[in-house]
């Protein structure tokens, strides 16, 4: 959801990096999305690929890692992937945000990052 | 954080750039909370699907409270003011917040309403999100509660089938319990489908038409009400 606006910002930190650095082209962007966020990374690429064009990112290969949730325990002291309850009957896989270990709420320590981590450049 | 290393030019070089893209609209809901924070407002946010009776949730909640607090309603909608008219006939302020096209409120739209307030005058705001329950999760808009409300009538797998909605749902309200017989669901089932994805979310079967259950709502979001 919302993916072409989430991706004009990755797009608008690389342009304005790679200017910063004087650089001529833009060869690569490694980013990071969470799997907790509501982005498509599919919709993302072909947010990227329209949104670079006819810029000196343009043809730039796109790296998306994606990060697993993660969640703490102030009660157990658990510190780790959340857990999932699957369904098979209707195909269904559905997060909990309870803690794995005793069920308590977690409170999530990754899963909803969007994070531009790296450009490679040539200047 | 930037690194640079010198070089030739025509060289490629590499920079990490540890850039987290926190929205637009995050930092402006950081904002909201702020300034309501400084008015001693409590803010509810309260989401859900369409027609599951998010207004008249608010309407139960607005005369179960108005006596002893000053309260406000923000209603968002693609369009219309039938909404917010029906909980202006309360004798309550409220401000409507038309989106247009969006299927959510964000936090600007929320900021611009809150300039046309005088915060000094208010205890409680209550925001009706647009019907919808997979993007609103994701746009706070600097509430201190979310409520997220489903109704019996959409079937028995509302909770299960819109997980994220309940990340930071604080309160979850199951309405039209009444109609659980006819519809043939357990309210049961949907209050621990909602337990299971987060133990945190408190749980309330109303019947807003009746105001059934509306005092729990109250209760879970920490709301005194009475004389």
């Amino acid at each position: 959801m919302h993916e072409f606006s989430r991706t004009s910002q990755i797009v608008e930190a690389v342009l304005s990096e790679a200017q910063k650095q004087h650089a001529v082209k833009v060869i690569e962007v490694e980013v990071e999305i969470g799997d907790l966020t509501f982005l498509g990374i599919e919709q993302v690429r072909f947010a990227y690929e329209i949104l670079t064009d006819k810029t000196i990112a343009k043809n730039s290969k796109l790296t998306i890692r994606q990060i697993s949730g993660r969640g703490k325990c102030d009660s157990c002291g658990y510190n780790g992937p959340l857990s999932y309850l699957n369904d098979k009957q209707f195909h269904m896989i559905v997060p909990t945000f309870n803690c794995p270990r005793c069920g308590k709420p977690l409170s999530i320590s990754a899963g909803r990052e969007c994070i531009v981590r790296r450009i490679r450049i040539r200047k | 954080m930037t690194y640079t290393v010198q070089s030739e030019p025509g060289e490629i070089f590499d920079i990490e750039l540890d850039e987290n893209l926190k929205r637009a609209n995050d930092l402006i809901a950081d904002e909201n909370r702020k300034q309501l924070l400084k008015h001693g407002i409590r803010t509810i946010d309260v989401m859900g699907s369409v027609g599951a009776g998010k207004t008249s949730l608010i309407e139960q909640l607005v005369k179960l409270l108005k006596a002893r607090y000053r309260i406000v309603a923000f209603k968002g909608d693609l369009t219309s003011k039938i909404d917010s008219e029906r909980i202006e006939r309360l004798g309550i302020q409220t401000v409507q917040i038309n989106t247009g096209r969006e299927c959510h409120l964000d936090a600007n739209l929320v900021k611009k309403a809150l300039g046309r307030l005088d915060l000094t005058k208010l205890d409680l705001l209550f925001i009706e999100n647009v019907g919808n329950l997979i993007c609103p999760a994701d746009f706070p808009l600097g509430s201190d509660k979310r409520i997220v409300v489903i109704s019996v009538t959409e079937g028995p797998y509302m909770v299960v089938k819109h997980p994220f909605i309940f990340a930071d749902a604080d309160v979850a309200v199951v309405n039209k319990i009444d109609l659980a017989g006819p519809m043939a669901v357990d309210t049961t089932k949907l209050a621990s489908d909602v337990r299971n994805i987060n133990a945190k979310t408190s749980v309330v079967l109303t019947n807003c038409r009746t105001g059934e259950g509306v005092d729990e709502v109250a209760s879970a979001l920490g709301i005194k009400y009475g004389s």
